[in-house]
């Protein structure tokens, strides 16, 4: 392969590192446009309210706005095509409801936040305070007080997804076993919150929204349809983001609102979201409930699964894709990377007084695979045998692929098998039994448990029709230009926001022209200077935005190559880009002086041949449904039987993503991921209490994994390039954050396996705190002392 | 309103600034030193972090009037430093950054912790980071970069403070 030193595969170091290292990167909040006014929103208290009135004191007028005053702001409306889905307008503004604490109901303006919250302050609320629905499972049906009253109950939808007879799966079973998970609900809290800045361009007649979104090309989109507004009067710029990791994938009603602020006044508006408002008001995720049956033969072989899924949606679905997809993708996703032939799995999606829940690194999956994987580990267990074969041996084999799951996924290529092998060996298994024999002078107990799963990335069209998704994300774009000094510029329709992707999509023009990286700038986030396309979010960037750029770049390389010929005095076929030159058979030219003659100098073009190097291509990979990335986690934790504090002593990543185009970036992502995961696994938890109350309203509630916490990441990766993607990529961004709740979970459970003998105990329930710890060894042990 | 008088970064600021307003709102909307980072404002995620009198504190928990008379270094100064320059370059090569919003605290977290001898083992470190947290990387590099810089600087001046 040519230009390996900086193209495909190469550990490039990244462009987008030198600002941030000097304090010099631009998130939403350091954009200074004078005489802006900061804003602060007056939330509901309650979980559930009828809002009887609101009253604003005389001085106040005109710097606070109800949804009487913004007149423009339409309903923010989702719509599905999937059958049964029920959809709630929800305006950005409460009107006569308050569905959760934290719901807009006004917006005060100010010269800065403080004043602001003043002002929010001051603004009086009656209430008439209704019941609230905090508990998703028993509430379904309806209750006292519906959250939507013109539904009837609570269910956003109700599906079942199935496959084979898991009836005839029951009868054949020699090992039935049953149990309860639940997954509680968290937020994605990227380090920087929410942030959004609007001002009036009347030059352009033009609204600007800055906005810390990883979608900015469909925010626009979104703020056309709610503010009935035509998009060429609208931009909106993500600058740099600081974290994203699904919630800013989604519209929220204060971009919406900021935006018509900005273009009701007379000056730009800005709103810096704080830790507390994020933690009540940004899309939380998860708060998954499960009860599976898995029916198995003596040997572990698993006959068919049988699961009920609830996901508690909370009050309202954001825009576009609406609430349905978490509880759909749990339950195609389930059966995880086997070959389970029988399966029922009915899921519910239930509205409650809650937080809407969003997408989060891993949408649905996290929780599937922790249903999944426990599961697997208590098949094991009720046959005899090692989860780490009987996990192997239910594994799809590499020469049955591609092999369609009995969910529905199809899984195109890899050696799972050999992902399990490689784990176990990445952490020395035999090592850790071996410690697990001799005993822990402390008397904590070491546990060994691992997780496996297969992730969809970079799903196209097909995919997200079967989703009967509103909005189809089924392509990306690129448009390339090359300047008159033969320097180039990559404008692309997705975000970059960590990913890197300012240094690897520059890679792959780097490979196609032969052109050093630090010749190519990235130009993302803006709508004013990229071609349509979706943003970043659900594994997709580096394959969907990577092969647009590699359409791009290989259009224009011909061109460079028809005109270098013509310069050389030879034909196009005996000349190839390489070395920032068209090389021919007799000399070169280089890519600046056909850039020259380009631009110019088009007495040089050759006849037929237009001036200008520029093109725009788009991509879809060749199918559909996505390929599939897979791995198999492993995790070695201490568990303290007095305290039930768990330390994690060691944690390992065997996967396979393809082929990598930087080898550096992917292992930071997965390392990144996996490090969330732990957070879901150990840590992170938004409980509600009764009234609907959220009980974590800052980071001293709300634990999310410090170093201090954390062993060093180990990685072993596997090479199975994809057939359907350009160089075999397969994406990757969210599988670093699907297993570890299940590993850690199966590792806990292994090293409490011994207490309360002879079941042990076994802690079905994230985050795995020392509470929850304690109350299941004592669980195992009344029930050890009651047989 | 109070008048106060703060260094920063070695130059001479007098700015008059309400009682309420915390330093870190000072140094970004006053002085224009966004490169301080607001994650939490309650003192928990450490994205804040300047130096107060060559000490690392949480300017979001501290007000501007708490600042008179003191001097104050955001990653805007260090310029010759020679630690945060080997940071620089550990964390760029180690690939210790992703989003960027938490890197300019840690910049400076670490470079405490290597001044201050705190950075000598991998247990060391990873408690030194107890106070900044990093949503996307996992820490894993972070600790490597700080650990190669840490060996750096000990090689240059083993006898440094």
């Amino acid at each position: 392969m040519p230009n390996d030193q900086y193209g495909i595969g190469a550990s490039l170091l990244r462009k987008e590192d030198a600002r941030h290292l000097h304090g010099r990167g631009q998130f939403v909040a350091d954009i200074k446009l004078s005489d802006t006014m900061d804003v602060a929103f007056l939330r509901s208290p309650h979980a559930h309210a009828r809002i009887r009135s609101v009253s604003v004191p005389p001085g106040a007028r005109g710097r606070v706005f109800t949804a009487a005053d913004l007149p423009r702001i339409k309903p923010i409306r989702i719509t599905s095509q999937a059958t049964g889905a029920k959809a709630p307008a929800w305006p950005p503004l409460a009107t006569d409801k308050a569905r959760y604490v934290g719901e807009a109901i006004a917006v005060c303006v100010a010269p800065s936040r403080g004043e602001a919250e003043d002002l929010a302050n001051s603004v009086a609320v009656e209430f008439e305070v209704l019941d609230a629905v905090v508990d998703a499972p028993r509430d379904m049906r309806g209750s006292r007080h519906l959250i939507h009253e013109q539904w009837g109950d609570n269910l956003y939808i109700e599906r079942v997804v199935e496959g084979g007879d898991i009836d005839a799966a029951a009868r054949a079973a020699e090992v039935t076993v049953t149990r309860q998970f639940r997954m509680q609900r968290q937020s994605g809290a990227p380090l920087e919150g929410r942030a959004v800045l609007a001002c009036r361009d009347h030059r352009l007649d033009e609204v600007v929204v800055y906005s810390s979104t990883q979608t900015p090309h469909t925010l626009r989109v979104a703020l056309g349809e709610f503010l009935d507004m035509e998009a060429r009067r609208i931009r909106v710029v993500a600058p740099d983001v600081g974290g994203g990791f699904g919630p800013k994938a989604r519209l929220y009603p204060e971009e919406v609102i900021l935006a018509a602020l900005a273009l009701e006044l007379d000056y730009p508006v800005r709103w810096v979201e704080d830790r507390g408002e994020h933690l009540l008001s940004a899309a939380h995720t998860r708060d998954h409930h499960y009860k599976v049956t898995a029916y198995a033969d003596r040997q572990g072989r698993i006959l068919g699964v049988d699961a009920e899924i609830v996901v508690d949606a909370g009050a309202y679905g954001l825009w576009p894709q609406g609430p349905y997809q978490e509880a759909a993708m749990a339950a195609r996703n389930l059966p995880g990377p086997y070959t389970i032939a029988n399966y029922r799995a009915r899921h519910y999606t239930v509205a409650t007084n809650k937080a809407p829940l969003g997408p989060y690194r891993g949408v649905g999956r996290p929780g599937a695979c922790f249903a999944i994987e426990r599961i697997v580990d208590e098949v094991a267990r009720a046959v005899g045998r090692d989860p780490v074969a009987v996990r192997a041996e239910n594994m799809v084999r590499s020469e049955e692929m591609p092999f369609t799951t009995v969910g529905g996924m199809r899984l195109d290529n890899g050696d799972y098998r050999e992902s399990v092998r490689l784990c176990a060996e990445l952490l020395d298994l035999p090592a850790i039994r071996a410690r697990q024999q001799l005993g822990e002078p402390d008397g904590r107990l070491i546990g060994i448990g691992f997780a496996a799963f297969a992730e969809q990335t970079a799903h196209g069209a097909a995919e997200f029709v079967a989703r009967g998704a509103s909005i189809i994300p089924g392509f990306e774009s690129c448009t390339a230009r090359i300047l008159p000094d033969g320097s180039v510029v990559l404008m692309v329709g997705i975000q970059s926001h960590g990913q890197g992707l300012e240094t690897t999509l520059s890679q792959i023009t780097a490979h196609e022209l032969g052109i050093d990286p630090a010749r190519i700038s990235v130009r993302h986030g803006d709508t004013e200077s990229t071609a349509f396309g979706f943003g970043t979010f659900a594994s997709r960037s580096m394959v969907m935005s990577g092969g647009a750029v590699a359409r791009v770049s290989r259009l224009l390389r011909d061109k460079l190559c028809r005109i270098g010929a013509h310069l050389l005095q030879c034909d196009p076929a005996q000349v190839r880009c390489a070395e920032g030159a068209v090389l021919g058979p007799q000399g070169s030219v280089s890519i600046a002086e056909i850039a020259r003659v380009a631009h110019l100098r088009m007495d040089g073009l050759p006849p037929g041949v237009d001036p200008l190097l520029d093109a725009t291509a788009t991509y879809e990979p060749a199918i559909g449904t996505g390929v599939f990335s897979y791995a198999t986690h492993g995790a070695v934790v201490a568990v303290d039987p007095e305290t039930g504090f768990i330390e994690l002593l060691d944690f390992a990543v065997a996967e396979d993503c393809g082929t990598m185009v930087n080898p550096m970036i992917v292992e930071g992502q997965i390392r990144g991921g996996v490090v969330q995961g732990i957070g879901t696994a150990l840590y992170e938890e938004i409980p509600y209490d009764e009234t609907g109350q959220p009980l974590a309203g800052t980071l001293a509630d709300y634990l999310m994994p410090g170093a201090a916490e954390l062993p060093a990441i180990k990685i072993g990766h596997l090479h199975t390039p994809a057939a359907a993607t350009e160089y075999g990529m397969k994406g990757m961004g969210e599988g670093g954050a699907v297993a570890p709740p299940a590993a850690i979970a199966n590792a806990v459970r292994d090293a409490l396996a011994a207490l309360g003998a002879p079941v042990g105990a076994e802690v079905n329930e994230t985050p795995i705190t020392p509470r929850r710890v304690l109350a299941a060894i004592r669980q195992a042990q009344t029930a050890a002392m009651s047989v | 309103m109070s008048m106060i008088h703060v260094r920063i970064n070695g130059s001479e600021v007098a700015d008059d600034v309400p009682p309420r307003l915390s330093l870190a709102d000072f140094l970004r909307e006053r002085r224009n030193l966004t490169g301080t980072h607001l994650g939490c404002e309650h003192g928990v995620c450490g994205a804040c972090t300047v130096l107060v009198d060559g000490e690392p504190a949480r300017s979001c928990l501290m007000l501007a009037v708490a600042c008179d008379d003191r001097s104050v270094e955001t990653i805007e100064g260090f310029a010759g430093d020679p630690v945060v320059a080997a940071l620089r370059r550990t964390f760029h090569e180690r690939h210790a950054l992703q989003c960027g919003y938490c890197t300019p605290a840690m910049l400076i977290t670490a470079r405490d912790l290597i001044l201050r001898k705190r950075a000598g083992s991998e247990r060391e470190i990873r408690d030194g980071l107890a106070g900044n947290i990093c949503r996307c990387t996992g820490y894993t590099n972070i600790v490597t970069a700080i650990a190669e810089a840490a060996q750096e600087i000990g090689k240059e001046a083993p006898n440094a403070q």
